[in-house]
């Protein structure tokens, strides 16, 4: 069967029975219409059921769990035709523009492309919102907030956006479990080729059991380092983590507080910044700046010479700034979680010998999605997390 | 691509040194006290690289008898993105408070 071309022409398949690879590639299949049904219905229903973390209409959670039924039946019914496949034949286009090359391939690239969509729009949002909404910082710093009373005390909050590197970029540990991520998904990319190398390698050129060796460390490596990905990620979001004494650099006992712990979720609209944005800084400011404080003068005490504070501590609405961060990283974490998944079978696959020069293409269509989630962190990483 | 060499050096492993390099440069820059837009310039600068460093080494868009017409199929998507990018990421800098309600966040409360 390797490398032939079928004559598929006169076999009519079923398009819900187990497909005949033998006659070459099957055109035919409900399964990617059923599965699209069922995450419609998931995804319509799934949105209407909670607001804002509260549960406002249970009636829908029927719907919901229907759209996960009709989902799993349709890959129920893709995994019985595809069972049979081996991945060693390979179809190739025929027509123009993609003549000779890998439908496979062509699918997958079809199948990245919508993927940028997605992200692109994801990106767009976060530049739309980050532009549109005036910084917190510098609204604190203009010390409007103390003329409108936007303070912890009158309970009003100033709307404004709090970038997530406001708190990330504060110092070298909060930065460390995003930066550790990035080089993680950077080697796991070097991985991922490598294990497509050693499994492409012709027979004959390299013992088989080198070959599997090879090939299965590689793709279980690319594993354990998605699974840290996730892992610093959880930290960094809901754990946070400690930092012992460290004398002779100088540094102190301290907790790294998680994203959440620090208030920054998507609930929050009356955050009050973990940075200290009380006027204590700003009389500081105001010190340094009279002329450019004069305006709100008269609402900083002056007390021989220097400003008094008012112990007034300014809070934010950053719902917008916490969402944007959150389902833009959740999103790509998403897309992490699933290639651990795939990375699961073919680890076991690769472990019992399962790859061959004929049907390491597969590990190549893998590469280029996981690939593709690193290009995507190396965009997400620097605008999310640093700047 | 995997038998392409750089500076006599395997094409995956030059690439690989190259971009932890190029992330290590990136996460020294943020920690330094540059101002904002220089930061934002050289967080740019970086990122330009690394992504044509990925896409073209590792996703083989260069250097395979297939990467020309898979690198127009890759770019496809790249009018959409600047019409999404320009139309509504960097429009109408008080969209968030001046769009009607019916389409600001919290409307239709979900």
């Amino acid at each position: 069967m390797s490398g032939e071309y079928h004559d598929d022409e006169h076999e009519h398949q079923s398009a819900w029975g187990p497909h005949d690879w033998s006659h070459g590639a099957p055109h035919n299949s409900w399964a990617p219409i059923i599965m699209s049904i069922g995450v419609g219905i998931f995804l319509y229903t799934v949105a209407s059921v909670y607001s804002w973390g509260e549960m406002v209409d249970p009636a829908s959670i029927p719907l919901v769990l229907l759209g996960l039924i009709i989902t799993f039946f349709g890959l129920l019914i893709w995994w019985r035709q595809d069972a049979s496949f081996d991945g060693v034949y390979e179809p190739r286009a025929t027509g123009t523009p993609f003549q000779n090359i890998q439908i496979r391939k062509v699918a997958m690239w079809m199948f990245l492309m919508s993927e940028m969509m997605v992200f692109t729009s994801l990106f767009s949002t976060y530049m739309r919102y980050r532009l549109g909404l005036t910084p917190c910082t510098e609204i604190y710093e203009s010390g409007s907030w103390i003329v409108n009373s936007q303070t912890i005390s009158s309970g009003e909050a100033v709307n404004c956006f709090l970038p997530a590197s406001e708190l990330i970029a504060s110092s070298w540990f909060h930065i460390a479990p995003g930066a550790i991520n990035t080089f993680a998904l950077i080697i796991s990319s070097f991985t991922i080729v490598q294990a497509l190398r050693w499994a492409k390698k012709p027979v004959g050129t390299v013992d088989e059991e080198v070959r599997r060796k090879r090939v299965y460390r590689y793709l279980g490596s690319t594993w354990i380092l998605a699974i840290m990905f996730l892992t610093l990620k959880m930290v960094e979001w809901f754990i946070g983590f400690y930092i012992p004494e460290i004398p002779f650099l100088g540094i102190q006992e301290h907790d790294i507080m998680s994203l959440v712990n620090e208030g920054y979720t998507i609930h929050a609209d009356h955050y009050h910044p973990h940075h200290g944005w009380d006027d204590v800084h700003l009389a500081e400011l105001a010190a340094a700046n009279p002329d450019q404080f004069s305006e709100y003068f008269a609402n900083i005490a002056l007390l021989e010479g220097e400003y008094e504070t008012t112990d007034a501590i300014m809070m934010a609405d950053i719902r917008v700034s916490a969402s944007t961060f959150f389902v833009t990283t959740g999103t790509h974490g998403a897309h992490v979680f699933i290639g651990i998944i795939g990375l699961t079978y073919m680890t076991w696959k690769a472990w019992i010998g399962g790859y061959t020069p004929q049907n390491a293409v597969s590990i190549e269509y893998f590469g280029l999605y996981w690939h593709f989630v690193d290009l995507v962190w190396v965009l997400v990483f620097p605008f999310f997390y640093l700047y | 691509m995997s038998e392409h060499k750089i500076f006599g050096q395997d094409i995956y492993w030059v690439n690989f040194i190259g971009l932890m390099v190029l992330t290590a440069i990136e996460v020294v820059a943020v920690g330094s006290e540059f101002s904002k837009a220089m930061t934002l310039f050289i967080l740019v600068g970086i990122a330009i690289p690394k992504f044509i460093m990925i896409a073209a080494i590792f996703m083989h868009l260069w250097g395979d008898k297939d990467s020309k017409i898979l690198t127009l199929t890759a770019l496809f998507p790249t009018f959409f993105i600047i019409v999404m990018v320009l139309f509504i990421g960097l429009t109408h800098p008080d969209a968030t408070t001046g769009l009607p309600e019916w389409c600001r966040p919290g409307y239709y409360k979900l």
